[in-house]
């Protein structure tokens, strides 16, 4: 059928099926800001104005548009134009990957073009149909603020960082927090920082505009029209043989081109994180097998010239399932009498496949029993965490093909583009040189995408088609057959002596990695070096057996293993302080690593090496800063306050407020590796080539901020050019709190070669000495104040005298990885008849060395705590006895939206952390990691009720409350 | 899968093409194009002008595909009822759901639809053998025909209380009760049975409700007789 509809103030005429969203048909013409998330509508990522209404375009048919006016946001401005809300997203900060920030640019359309002076209320409600995972909405909401001011005629004052009196050391209260913007990033200034011109300031995004605007940017905003879809034939069983497929009947319906199994693609064994060589086993997988694991499992693919031939085909495969039983609980999976999970022939380099068991590691500093027996007391706790999903808003999507030279492109969604080309090469059967990976923005990644997870698939397909071919996860596929957080019992056992002080400490660990052992060992290291690191103890030991299981397969989720370790570290150690009738946080400070302290686990875990004498040691700790500045900005002190704890207006409520302190790293020290490139052009911008991968966190700008200060020029004349295996210098990838740090310093080094350069060149133009030269404002200056500027530089090396490209490479690896600190501290009202826990403000202060860019660095802080938050309070896979997951679809499984949200607040402690560039360290992760036991210790603060699972659903709190 | 789109402009086209059984009426097709099932042919009702919400008296006629956004945004609309049009749905969503869609899906755990219980709305359904006028449970029982409006009192005082994983969470347990100038109060409570449900006070023992990963039957038995006790106690009545 054909519609006639108005787009963007033009009439047109778009063929359409009955049964195509409107998504579908503006996507096919075009428009590609409207965008997937879901098919059922909730993301909002698909959003559009329809007469001047803001909806999802997944839930209106094609054909109910017909003779209506439909508004995307590429009808908002016009090349080298910007409409105001679109110019407050970038003023604010209120970009990460920018994958629904056209949907909420058009809600705020929607509401200004109703409300002029909107309050932060309406604001909210207005953005509460576009599901954001990255910024936690404090910003977009402040966003829409400011543009509706801008709006009105007035002037909104810009952005500032908002310097904060330290209180360590201080006398009394120094600074006042009333009439502080929520959204000026709080600095609390350290003077070992030297000044800066570019870093440390709050420079807009760099690949803001695009994002914006809703130019393409994302794997899928390419004409597809030529292309064949994809679609994969899950397993429906939990644990089962495949006894037969018979794909004729697939093959045979018109415009399918292949169908691919076990039967007929190659059996190579590979393990699917995206980690460097060599990969750490099992290598337990192949692109298609004999035997399913998890519901969710693949069993074929095909393509197919639509999505609706491509889904017939599948349900005209003919599998022949021979049921296996199935465990799903990982202490039931190693008790010796579960199925065997994977015993097939060519099973190699697990520990003891026949119990499920992939990994045992063990590491110790001294004989943990002689430690406990030491002690005046000991504390033993057990605690369950459970599995939850990443949830990016752009799901998995990956498009192949070969190019004029008849080498295979594949364009993917990923965070790990070289390991990706490297990975998936034997798997293809082509050498490496074969194969180019383009990474394009991400639309989120938070570790799912450190993963080679469908680009075999792709690959495959079009070597067997010869055409371009394109697979895009649906919401249900993504959160069943992509990864997961790994589930976790834990066990700790502390010995404390007389005065408070830690005689040892022992993590025990049985860890959930379900059907196959990607990041199942390294993500366990971490959960062991992250759970005996932040406190020192005369004796520590860790243990942990990682489980095969038939749930779907959890992998690297940011935080990697700290969330968990820090979930129970920290509720233990609050326990523990309740029993001892000490003050939490007097009790922590009695015992938490600082400046000097050796990070003694580490190199047993992959950190450091003791047969070379290496032990990490900690250089820089904010940590006392950041918990006087939390506590005052929580008031901690209301704690005391029975009137505030237990309102006397509303009895059933019960208030109170949680600590917890992380500690994280900062990349892995000996393995993470970036690189860049950086030239001079024409007019004295430079390009900068990096193999890191910018997820939306902001790390392309923070990068050309590194570069913009070592070159003496600005943000904007630094243009960034990220992750094309062709392009760019390698980098291991975006994960383990790496990109600032690593490649952050290989940025820094490269521009210092090429500054090295530009002052060679102005010394013969400006006859002066090179040492005596500096850069700054765009041109090199003579200490009397003459200058010549870096167009005339250029132009001269370019084109005139002894010409030479300024340029150089540079990479880096640090043998170290620093710890960020941060304190946690939440604040919670509890219903006591219902359970239900209202989360009323999170704060975080966090020492990441240097933030090169307070903005983004705020936004990790912000967006992080709500991710945290969700899988404290109320994120959680849910499966039926037969394993198949009864809530992949958003709604069921609930993450936070705009309108329901509690307070959040970053502040950064400033401390200078002498390896990193320009003192960064790492700031990605840690705010994972706090949140959960906080909300926790909250609850504990309010109530009384001590719970050791998560999440804090009212059914559980009520039972523990009743239990209590 | 849809392989057919109807916009007709009569009621009684409309009324004809519903007389299919692989047909399914729609208001913003919310539902219905999200899960499709195996629906073939797709009755929209946009051209039939049966959105608008009048007074009438002292009641309320709201046309079945008048949206939730507009409803929440109605300054007739009685208070509660306003609220819970916000809560029942995000932007983006709220803007297309109709009150009429609302009501046919029935969802156990809608919130509007509880509060709408309570109220004593009555729907106005059309069909092959005219107008009827039925309550929304009848409605339930035999759900067929095309909602086309629904008359909801617009006085009395109402309150609600919920249980949810997070603010704006669809409810474990919605309560609303609702008390009118005569002093009748009437409870009902959503995420208790098949769809929202009007309960005696004392009755709330006699209930079995379905059981999920959000709630047991035990623990939503539990929270219907907190909130219910809580609803009744706002709006003034003894419990």
């Amino acid at each position: 059928m054909t519609i006639d509809l108005t787009i963007n103030g033009e009439r047109r005429t778009l063929e359409c099926e009955p049964h195509e969203s409107l998504r579908t048909v503006l996507r096919r013409a075009g428009y590609h800001s409207v965008r997937f998330g879901s098919h059922s509508g909730e993301t909002g990522a698909a959003g559009i104005l329809l007469d001047g209404a803001f909806v999802s375009a997944d839930v209106v048919l094609a054909a109910q548009a017909e003779g209506h006016e439909i508004e995307t946001v590429e009808g908002l401005s016009g090349p080298r134009e910007m409409h105001p809300i679109q110019q407050a997203f970038i003023d604010t900060g209120a970009i990460q990957s920018g994958y629904s920030t056209p949907a909420q640019i058009l809600a705020a359309k929607a509401l200004l073009n109703n409300n002029a002076n909107p309050s932060e209320a309406d604001v909210r409600l207005a953005l509460s149909g576009v599901l954001d995972r990255e910024t936690g909405y404090l910003r977009p909401v402040h966003a829409v603020r400011r543009a509706a001011a801008e709006l009105l005629g007035e002037d909104p004052d810009d952005i500032d960082v908002v310097y904060l009196d330290q209180l360590v050391d201080a006398e009394g209260d120094h600074h006042d927090r009333d009439g502080i913007s929520d959204i000026a990033p709080r600095v609390v200034p350290s003077e070992d920082v030297p000044e800066t011109r570019v870093v440390g300031k709050p420079e807009a995004k760099t690949d803001a505009l695009k994002l914006v605007k809703g130019n393409p940017a994302f794997t899928d905003d390419t004409d597809l029209s030529q292309a064949l879809i994809a679609k994969v034939l899950y397993s429906p069983h939990a644990h089962a043989r495949i006894v037969s497929i018979d794909d004729s009947k697939a093959r045979a319906l018109d415009g399918v081109h292949a169908v691919l199994h076990h039967g007929n693609v190659p059996r190579v064994r590979y393990a699917s994180g995206g980690q460097s060589y060599p990969n750490p086993p099992p290598y337990d997988q192949v692109s298609f097998d004999d035997k399913v694991r998890y519901v969710g499992d693949r069993v074929a693919a095909v393509a197919a010239e639509t999505e609706e031939i491509a889904e017939q085909a599948l349900d005209l495969i003919e599998v022949e399932y021979d049921v296996l039983p199935a465990v799903f609980d990982e202490n039931e999976a190693i008790s010796g009498n579960a199925p065997v999970i994977h015993d097939e022939p060519d099973m190699e380099d697990a520990h003891d496949p026949s119990r499920n068991i992939v990994h045992h590691l063990e590491a110790d500093t001294g004989d943990i029993e002689a430690g406990l027996a030491a002690a005046d007391r000991v504390f033993e706790h057990t605690f369950r965490v459970h599995q939850v999903q990443q949830t990016p808003i752009e799901p998995h999507v990956a498009i192949a093909e070969w190019d004029s030279d008849e080498r295979l492109v594949i364009t993917t969604s990923t965070q790990v583009p070289f390991h990706v080309r490297r990975m998936v090469a034997p798997l293809l059967e082509l050498p490496v040189k074969q194969i180019r990976i383009v990474k394009p923005r991400i639309g989120g990644g938070f570790g799912v995408k450190q993963e080679m997870l469908i680009e075999d698939i792709v690959g495959h397909l079009t070597m067997a088609t010869g055409r371009k071919v394109r697979l895009e996860l649906t919401r249900e596929e993504e959160f069943i057959s992509s990864r997961t957080r790994h589930p976790q019992t834990i066990t700790y056992r502390s010995g404390v002596d007389a005065d408070g002080k830690l005689t040892a400490q022992e993590m025990k660990i049985v860890a959930n990695t379900g059907a196959y052992g990607t990041h199942g060992l390294t993500v366990q290291m971490v959960s062991g070096l992250r759970g005996l690191s932040s406190y020192n103890s005369p004796v520590k030991a860790f243990d942990c057996v990682v489980a095969y299981t038939n749930i779907p397969v959890p992998g690297a989720y940011r935080g990697y293993g700290a969330p968990q370790a820090l979930f129970a570290l920290e509720c233990h150690m609050e326990d523990i302080a309740h029993e001892l009738g000490m003050d939490p946080i007097a009790f922590r400070r009695l015992n938490w690593t600082t400046v000097g302290d050796p990070i003694d686990i580490a190199p047993q875990l992959g950190e450091g090496d003791l047969e070379e004498g290496v032990m990490p040691i900690i250089n820089s700790s904010g940590l006392e800063e950041a918990v006087l500045q939390g506590e005052r900005a929580i008031d901690w002190h209301r704690r005391t306050d029975q009137a505030w704890r237990q309102p006397p207006d509303r009895p059933h409520i019960r208030r109170g407020i949680g600590f917890a302190m992380a500690m994280h790293g900062t990349a892995i020290p000996g393995l993470d590796m970036g690189g860049a490139s950086l030239k001079i052009n024409d007019d004295g911008s430079f390009n900068l080539l990096v193999g890191a991968t910018d997820l939306g966190t902001g790390s392309d700008t923070v990068l050309a901020q590194i570069a913009a200060e070592v070159v003496g020029v600005g943000t904007s004349d630094i243009l960034v050019y990220s992750s094309d295996t062709d392009m760019t210098p390698f980098d291991t990838g975006a994960y383990a709190s790496s990109t600032t740090y690593i490649s952050g310093t290989a940025v820094q080094r490269a521009a210092e070669q090429v500054r090295d350069q530009i002052i060679a060149r102005a010394a013969l133009m400006l006859d002066a000495p090179a040492d005596t030269i500096e850069l700054h404002d765009g041109a090199a200056w003579t200490k009397d104040g003459r200058s010549v500027s870096h167009e005339a530089i250029a132009l001269s090396s370019l084109h005139q005298e002894a010409q030479h490209q300024i340029m150089a490479t540079a990479s880096y690896v640090s043998p170290e990885s620093p710890p960020p600190y941060a304190a946690q501290f939440a604040e919670v009202e509890v219903d006591i008849e219902t359970g239900q826990v209202t989360v009323i403000g999170l704060v975080m202060a966090v020492d990441c060395g240097v933030a090169i860019n307070p903005v983004t660095a705020s936004g990790q802080v912000e967006g992080g705590m709500v991710q945290a938050l969700g899988y404290a309070h109320c994120e959680e896979m849910v499966y039926d006895d037969d394993g198949r997951m009864v809530n992949a679809a958003f709604g069921p499984y609930r993450i936070y939206q705009a309108d329901e949200m509690p307070h959040l607040e970053a502040i950064l402690v400033q401390t200078m952390e002498a390896s990193g560039p320009f003192g960064a360290k790492a700031v990605a992760e840690i705010p994972k990691d706090g949140v959960a036991p906080a909300v926790r210790n909250a609850i504990a603060d309010a109530t009384g009720a001590h719970i050791n699972q998560i999440p804090f659903t009212p059914e559980r709190v009520w039972r523990a409350l009743n239990d209590a | 899968m849809i392989t057919e789109y109807y916009r007709p402009e009569s009621l009684a086209e409309a009324i004809d093409l519903n007389a299919r059984t692989d047909s399914v009426v729609i208001g913003g097709g919310t539902i219905v194009n999200a899960q499709p099932g195996d629906v073939a042919a797709v009755i929209d009702l946009q051209a039939l002008g049966l959105s608008g919400i009048e007074r009438d008296g002292d009641h309320l006629r709201i046309g079945a595909t008048t949206t939730l956004k507009a409803i929440s945004d109605g300054p007739a609309v009685p208070t509660t009822l306003r609220d819970l049009a916000r809560r029942e749905l995000p932007s983006g969503l709220r803007e297309r759901a109709t009150l009429g869609g609302t009501i046919a899906a029935g969802d156990a755990e809608s919130e509007l639809l509880t509060a709408l219980l309570a109220f004593g709305a009555i729907l106005e359904i059309v069909d092959r053998d005219g107008t009827r006028s039925v309550d929304i449970p009848s409605f339930f029982a035999a759900p067929t025909g095309i909602i086309v409006a629904v008359d909801i009192p617009g006085t009395g005082t109402a309150a609600t209380e919920r249980t949810g994983r997070t603010p704006m969470d669809r409810p474990i347990v919605c309560a609303v009760s609702h008390r009118a100038p005569d002093g009748t109060v009437r409870l009902a409570l959503g995420g208790v049975s098949d769809t929202p449900v009007t309960v005696d006070p004392a009755g709330i023992d006699d209930l079995e409700p379905p059981g999920d990963f959000r709630g047991s039957s035990a623990f939503r038995k539990h929270l219907a007789k907190v909130l219910a006790k809580r609803v009744i106690a706002a709006v003034g009545a003894t419990p």
